[in-house]
């Protein structure tokens, strides 16, 4: 069993070393402060064979750390865009270096921290840390401000008045149940936002920014000590209503139930971003079912749904196949299930969580019965728990168990499809989409109309850009706060 | 198959009482004649056996039954059809939109000798005949609900008399219950005091504000079902049992837990009453097994798994019931009972996909 101290209190932080050196790792040890030292420390199992480790903070530390954040995260006014894109993308592009020791440690973390299966910790690994190269941020910061000089100075605005982009006080950001590599994509826009970031992170997604935040501190000491991991047992209600009290701005990710209760803690005066946990849905239209299409088709569906093993907002619950194509829904299910099982040799999935392979069970011993009743159902699955594919008659919106479990359903028209989404608007997310031909754009419009905020080809589906739409709000311009400076 | 005579043979069998045991070969006698005869009633069933490869003429052990899952029971005519005496539907635990399981039931006799023994057993042993306290609502309130149901049964055979505080709604008659706490108190005779967590949560929270206080005659006892999936407020069990105590004056040793699910038409108590540990125990017309949630294997005791009954009393639908709730065997307990860890004993999200449940939750409208 190893343990992975799994927090990160930048350098001069009171407290931040004073629990006894062999408490914390070198990288985490740093002045002695007496006082508000984390004197406890708990351990979490988060697979067989790893345990997180993580100072308790009490109302007085959270505070104290709060205040360094916010006088370090002071210093980033004056840096520069360009600067920060560096350094942050000089971090992040350690996660893609072979030979860097931070990805050596990632790569053997991410399995059991995030429940992956090795070659699928790679490809999230790969797919995540993409986005966090100086390249990729730069292109962030050019598609979010057509004159990005607005982050660096004041800049003519319209009207003769001048604007300019500040960061907020403090940034709090909230993941429960991110998926691995996210919260460390938030954490960087926090910082090109010149804002100070404290960031819980969800049970499962703790290694990639505690090890982010090091590899920060390695190449730019001043822009890492504006940032803190730290993790909190849901429940320490004093520690987050102190955390949240001193936020200029929350972003938090989490379900319906966690987003609901951080807007009613929050002062009335704070703004909130809140990332949802959210559905997505795929079309495949007649011209992906052709000979020599449908099984490229397939694959690249099967890797939609495997995908972070389908836990992503943006992996698809359900295909509706149009008829009328070269293949039946059904037959194309049954290209599905034979995609899943070859990538299953190639991106196996992780273990299966009890309470997923549980609700796998129900499902597909449900829908087995309605196979055997004749209902037109077919239920394609291994013997354990990997992946399913259920094709059923019924073009009813299906939500998925999750643990790659995909739903196949026949749909006359793709033209139907925004019909079938109605009541899910609030839940809707990105819709994958091939086949269409030339009734993409008519069918995007719909999609569109209907709610969802992201339509990509099935490759892409799993992988959205740096710089996407993230539930259809800005991802750098919704973390600034803007002063216009008005002159007569 | 003569389905009368079987019924009449398990019957018998439940009338032996739980501390009759029912020895393997026994069990597996009666199991594949239950099974024959859901087969028989349901030929879809008889198909999903066929293709587990579970025959008529393959028959090795009741242990070979293909377990179906609970959710099987929220399509209608899939599980569970065909003329009823009674209709039981789950009270949608699974979120507020999601369609309900369906249990009906072909004939009553059987439900009802089935529960009668083992709720005397667990709760009015040695021919106690109690006065009954209940936050149950009654049947005549929700004839649909198997609870109600059950605790009508136990009105009409077990009980002095009974009395109901919950309506319909989930409202409790605060004032009624106090008078009749206070009447208890006063008449010096032990109560059986029955209703859910939750139920007794909101009585005890109602006491707590008005600080008030009641010390129930010592013999009184309490039955408690059922968790808190979906409501508003949770309460770790040890501090249920705690403010019982405080609040009633009953204590744990005194508090019975009962698990039950509208899926199946036998119980499982905790022998506390006699002394035993705190495990729920099946009666010997049920055996429980404790699945590999990946493969559906038998797990070895001490492993924790998805709880699996073939309960005898589930003639008139499928008898090997798998259901969502993860449990484990003590290797201590011998065979002789289980305990619940619940759903999803302390998980944390894993993602940010909105799972089935929580997008059930999150709609008002039927979804499947």
């Amino acid at each position: 069993m190893r343990t992975f101290p799994a927090w990160w209190l930048p350098p001069g932080v009171p407290g931040r070393a004073a629990s006894a050196a062999a408490e914390l790792p070198p990288h985490a040890r740093g002045a002695e402060h007496p006082g508000t030292a984390p004197t406890a420390f708990s351990t979490t199992s988060v697979s067989g064979d790893l345990r997180l480790r993580f100072p308790t903070p009490d109302p007085a530390f959270a505070r104290c750390l709060c205040d360094h954040l916010v006088e370090a995260g002071a210093r980033l006014h004056e840096r520069r865009t360009d600067s920060l894109v560096a350094s942050l993308g000089r971090a992040g592009a350690r996660f893609l270096d072979p030979a860097d020791p931070i990805r050596k440690e990632a790569l053997d973390l991410l399995p059991p921290a995030a429940g992956l299966s090795t070659a699928m910790a790679r490809e999230v690994l790969d797919g995540m840390a993409r986005d966090w190269t100086a390249d990729r941020l730069a292109r962030l910061v050019r598609a979010q401000f057509p004159d990005p000089a607005v982050l660096d100075g004041f800049r003519p605005g319209p009207g003769g008045s001048r604007v300019r982009a500040f960061g907020h006080r403090l940034i709090v950001q909230l993941g429960a149940g991110n998926v691995a590599g996210v919260s460390v994509g938030g954490v960087a826009r926090a910082l090109l936002a010149r804002s100070p970031v404290l960031l819980k992170p969800g049970l499962h997604d703790a290694v990639l920014p505690v090890l982010y935040a090091r590899a920060l501190a390695d190449c730019d000491p001043g822009l890492a000590a504006a940032l803190a991991v730290l993790y909190w047992p849901g429940g320490a209600d004093t520690v987050e209503a102190e955390v949240l009290s001193r936020a200029g701005l929350v972003v938090v990710y989490g379900g319906a139930d966690t987003v609901k209760a951080v807007r009613a803690r929050l002062p009335a005066t704070t703004p909130l971003v809140a990332y949802s946990h959210r559905v997505g849905v795929a079309l495949v239209g007649r011209e992906a079912l052709a000979a020599g299409q449908a099984n490229r088709t397939a694959m690249d569906a099967a890797r939609a749904v495997a995908a972070f093993d389908q836990r992503g907002c943006v992996s698809p619950h359900l295909f509706w196949v149009e008829e009328g194509g070269a293949l039946t829904p059904a037959e194309w299910a049954a290209r599905l299930a034979a995609a899943m099982a070859a990538l299953e040799r190639d991106l196996p999935a992780g273990p299966a969580p009890p309470e997923v392979a549980s609700k796998v069970q129900q499902l597909r011993g449900t829908w087995e019965l309605k196979q055997a009743a004749g209902e037109g159902v077919r239920v394609f699955r291994p013997a354990g728990v990997e992946w399913t594919v259920a094709y059923d008659p019924d073009p009813a919106f299906s939500p998925s168990c999750l643990g790659r479990f995909a739903w196949v359903k026949p749909v006359a028209d793709l033209e139907r499809v925004a019909g079938l989404l109605a009541g899910l608007r609030p839940f809707l997310q990105t819709a994958g989409l091939c086949g269409a031909g030339a009734r993409a754009a008519s069918l995007v419009e719909q999609l569109g109309g209907a709610g969802v905020t992201r339509v990509a080809t099935l490759r892409r589906m799993a992988w959205p850009p740096a710089w996407w739409h993230h539930d259809g709000g800005d991802p750098l311009r919704a973390l600034v706060r803007w002063v216009d400076w008005e002159v007569e | 198959m003569n389905g009368t005579r079987l019924r009449d043979d398990l019957i018998g069998v439940m009338g032996a009482g739980v501390g009759t045991p029912l020895p393997d070969a026994d069990f597996d006698a009666l199991a594949r004649r239950v099974w024959a005869h859901q087969c028989e009633r349901n030929p879809a069933f008889a198909r999903f056996c066929d293709a587990r490869g579970v025959q008529p003429g393959s028959w090795s052990s009741w242990r070979d039954l293909p377990p179906v899952p609970a959710r099987a029971f929220r399509e209608r005519g899939l599980v569970s059809l065909g003329p009823a005496q009674a209709v039981f539907r789950t009270s949608g635990t699974t979120g507020a939109g999601a369609a309900r399981g369906e249990h009906r039931v072909p004939d009553l006799s059987l439900y009802h000798a089935s529960l009668l023994p083992n709720f005397e057993a667990h709760l009015l042993p040695g021919g106690a005949r109690l006065p009954m306290v209940s936050l149950i609502p009654s049947p005549l309130e929700v004839p649909d609900s198997s609870l109600s149901h059950m605790i009508g049964v136990v009105e009409a055979e077990l009980a002095a008399e009974t009395r109901y505080f919950v309506g319909r709604d989930g409202r409790l008659d605060e004032h009624a219950l106090r008078a009749a706490l206070r009447d208890a108190e006063d008449a010096g005779d032990p109560v059986l005091v029955v209703g859910t967590a939750f139920a007794f949560v909101h009585l005890l929270d109602a006491l707590a504000t008005g600080g008030t206080r009641f010390r129930l005659p010592d013999g009184s006892r309490v039955m408690e079902t059922g968790g808190f999936k979906g409501r508003s407020r949770t309460v770790p069990r040890e501090e249920l049992y705690a403010a019982i105590d405080s609040r009633l004056g009953i204590p744990p040793r005194r508090i019975v837990n009962e698990y039950g699910m509208t899926e199946l038409l036998s119980q499982f108590y905790e022998p506390v009453l006699a002394g035993g540990a705190r495990l729920h125990r099946p009666p010997p017309w049920v055996r429980t097994r404790v699945l590999d949630p990946a493969t559906l294997e038998p797990l070895p005791p001490g492993r924790e798994g998805l709880l699996c009954h073939v309960d005898l009393a589930n003639l008139g639908s499928v008898c090997c019931v798998l259901t969502e709730d993860l449990g484990v065997e003590p290797p201590e307990a011998e065979g002789h009972g289980f305990l619940v860890l619940g759903r999803n004993p302390g998980a944390e999200p894993r993602g940010c996909s909105l799972a089935m449940d929580e997008l059930m939750t999150a709609r008002r409208g039927p979804i499947r």
